[in-house]
């Protein structure tokens, strides 16, 4: 089959979510149905793109409208964006599931057309080669994500969507100074050609513009100062829609980072903007899981946890290294995985149990046993503990850390770890030693969800080099940027 | 020779971010906001003009080459609209606000914290 097929990533779930309406007069079900599908066949394609990638070993370059870069927008799926269009299909896929079997969000057709969106947006901005295009997929992400922030219309969720898009807004407008600035000096927006123009621009217009851009993906990349309205939204947001912020659209704001960051490597003053984001990164740790510590609230707590271990991701990436890139990507795999499980669980308690507080997860190893072993194994794995899958990629980003020479920065993200062993472990504690409890009945297609990723993660933790070597391939693919203009046909023009 | 449209976009974009900063209404926050996208289109548009050139429509004596940079101009385009769906999507947030919480001091809307 021919590699421009994979435009259809694109395109199923925008056309898609345009056709809900249509299908609104057919009832709830068909609607909740329809999700499911659509998510269903977008897996199907992000797996054959994968197996298309990983096995050729060359990324697919989407010429959109036969218009070759730099002229027209291309769409670069090398390794690492092949692996993550499958996460973010996969993701989806499984909260459509949750969606269908537990949630009841009103209205359900701009629910579903939403959710469809949003994936769409992850998705884009995972594989664009552009980047104003980037800008616009960020765009998109945005937008609909603050608008499930606020989908549940209580006060709570409003607040948590107004400070979410506050932020978002001064954010996109820095980057879009950044675009600017850096396109006023290399006349393009393609991301290989800005590559390959990076080292003979003017250095301070490069770390200006690129300090810009870096600002305003924190903001999606939930980096230290910008990230307040993350664990608002995590609280506020409907359970699948957390469940979705944490495994994949932050994700995509990391990526989307680390690619501008690495493409612009061969401007003289690349190692300052290094500094300010290792600094950001640690705090990003250290702030994140002190404030987990104080949380009643169980989703609150793990959207800490959750933006802690995002942390650790940036400070994986900004160490510049080839060893620090691939235990990002790593740990970026590891943690999509367990962050579902985690939200899917607790989610669901929440919607059985009436609420997300500690107290409602008092004996839950007596009312939903496969829910609690779930949270139990994504716990156990958050916190690192050998043979669970966060071990692996935290031991190597720290590693990667010694290497470069940040001892502080190794001592304080292994210092908030056992911060976050303290609260991970009292909620295990309150779900297996405390409370009393009846039976609640548990939906089978949960369990069997949560059960493989529960089995997902024991496996990496105990066969870690499959994923490994997956892990590396993808880094590569971020770190190797002369690779990257080489993969991208350029119609010679420019350098 | 620095062009007199960068120290205007430059001076929206703060006085938009002082807006955001500084203000308490929400609405008042969100015009500030609206500010800073006006401040970021007027950068695009003048990174890519050029004195003495048209706007980018090809017509009669008009041709590429009278023409200022049209890539910009798309760009700001698409950003207008962009700013469009995200200011529409923060009044009705705001409404929604209003009618939960009965003001739109961001001072008293607090119910999440921690």
């Amino acid at each position: 089959m021919n590699g421009q097929y994979a435009s259809l990533l694109i395109a199923i779930p925008l056309l898609s979510a345009f056709f809900v309406p249509l299908i609104k007069g057919l009832g709830k079900r068909a609607i909740k149905s329809y999700v499911l599908m659509i998510t269903a066949i977008q897996t199907g394609i992000a797996a054959w793109v994968f197996k298309e990638v990983y096995s050729t070993g060359k990324p697919i370059i989407v010429i959109a409208g036969g218009w070759k870069p730099p002229v027209g927008i291309n769409l670069y799926i090398g390794y690492f964006a092949a692996l993550f269009i499958l996460i973010v299909a996969v993701v989806s896929f499984l909260m459509a599931v949750f969606n269908f079997k537990a949630v009841t969000i009103e209205p359900i057709d701009k629910y579903a057309m939403l959710f469809l969106l949003l994936m769409l947006g992850a998705t884009g901005m995972i594989a664009t080669g552009d980047i104003f295009n980037l800008f616009v997929f960020m765009e998109i992400t945005a937008i609909t994500a603050y608008a499930l922030t606020a989908y549940n219309k209580t006060g709570e969720a409003a607040e948590a969507s107004l400070k979410y898009m506050i932020l978002g807004g001064i954010g996109s407008s820095f980057f879009l100074i950044g675009v600017a600035l850096i396109y006023g000096a290399t006349g393009t927006l393609n991301m290989a050609q800005i590559a390959q123009l990076a080292g003979h621009i003017n250095p301070t217009v490069a770390q200006v513009g690129l300090a810009l851009i870096i600002f305003g993906l924190a903001v999606e990349a939930e980096l230290f100062p910008l990230n307040a309205w993350a664990p608002d939204a995590y609280q506020a947001a409907p359970h699948p829609v957390t469940a979705m912020f944490s495994a994949f659209v932050v994700k995509a704001g990391l990526y989307a980072m680390a690619r501008v960051l690495y493409l612009m490597s061969s401007v003289g003053t690349w190692h300052n903007v290094l500094k300010l984001l290792v600094v950001m990164a640690t705090l990003t740790v250290v702030v994140a899981e002190f404030s987990a510590l104080r949380q009643r609230n169980v989703k609150r707590m793990i959207a800490y946890s959750s933006i802690s271990q995002v942390g650790l991701i940036a400070l994986a990436f900004a160490l510049g290294t080839q060893a620090g890139v691939d235990a990002g990507v790593f740990q970026m795999v590891n943690h999509a995985i367990i962050k579902v499980l985690l939200f899917l669980g607790v989610g669901y308690v929440a919607v059985q149990l009436g609420g997300a507080d500690i107290e409602n997860f008092r004996g839950l190893g007596r009312k939903m046993p496969a829910t609690a072993f779930g949270i139990t194994i994504g716990a156990m794995a958050a916190v690192g503990v050998p043979l669970f899958n966060i071990f692996w990629s935290k031991l190597r980003i720290i590693l990667a850390t010694l290497q470069v020479g940040y001892t502080w920065a190794a001592f304080l993200v292994l210092a908030a770890s056992v911060v976050e062993a303290v609260y991970y472990f009292r909620l295990v504690h309150a779900i297996w030693f405390e409370g009393e409890g009846e039976r609640v009945g548990e939906s089978v297609p949960l369990v069997i969800i949560m059960i493989a990723l529960a089995i997902l993660v024991i496996a990496i933790g105990i066969y870690p080099n499959y994923a490994w070597s997956i892990s590396q391939k993808a880094g590569a693919d971020i770190f190797n940027v002369a690779q990257y203009i080489k993969n991208v046909p350029l119609m010679g023009v420019g350098a | 020779m620095i062009s007199v449209y960068y120290f205007g976009s430059i001076a929206l974009v703060l006085i938009g971010l002082y807006g955001v900063l500084v203000k308490k209404n929400v609405l008042k926050m969100l015009i500030g906001l609206s500010i800073m996208e006006t401040g970021v289109n007027l950068l695009l548009i003048s990174i890519g003009y050029i004195y003495g050139r048209s706007a980018p429509i090809l017509s009669e004596g008009i041709g590429p080459n009278q023409a200022v940079d049209p890539i910009p101009q798309a760009l700001v385009l698409t950003a207008i609209v962009i700013g469009v769906a995200t200011t529409a999507m923060a009044l009705s947030v705001a409404i929604i606000l209003y009618q939960r919480y009965g003001t739109l001091n961001v001072e008293e809307i607090r119910r999440l914290r921690g």
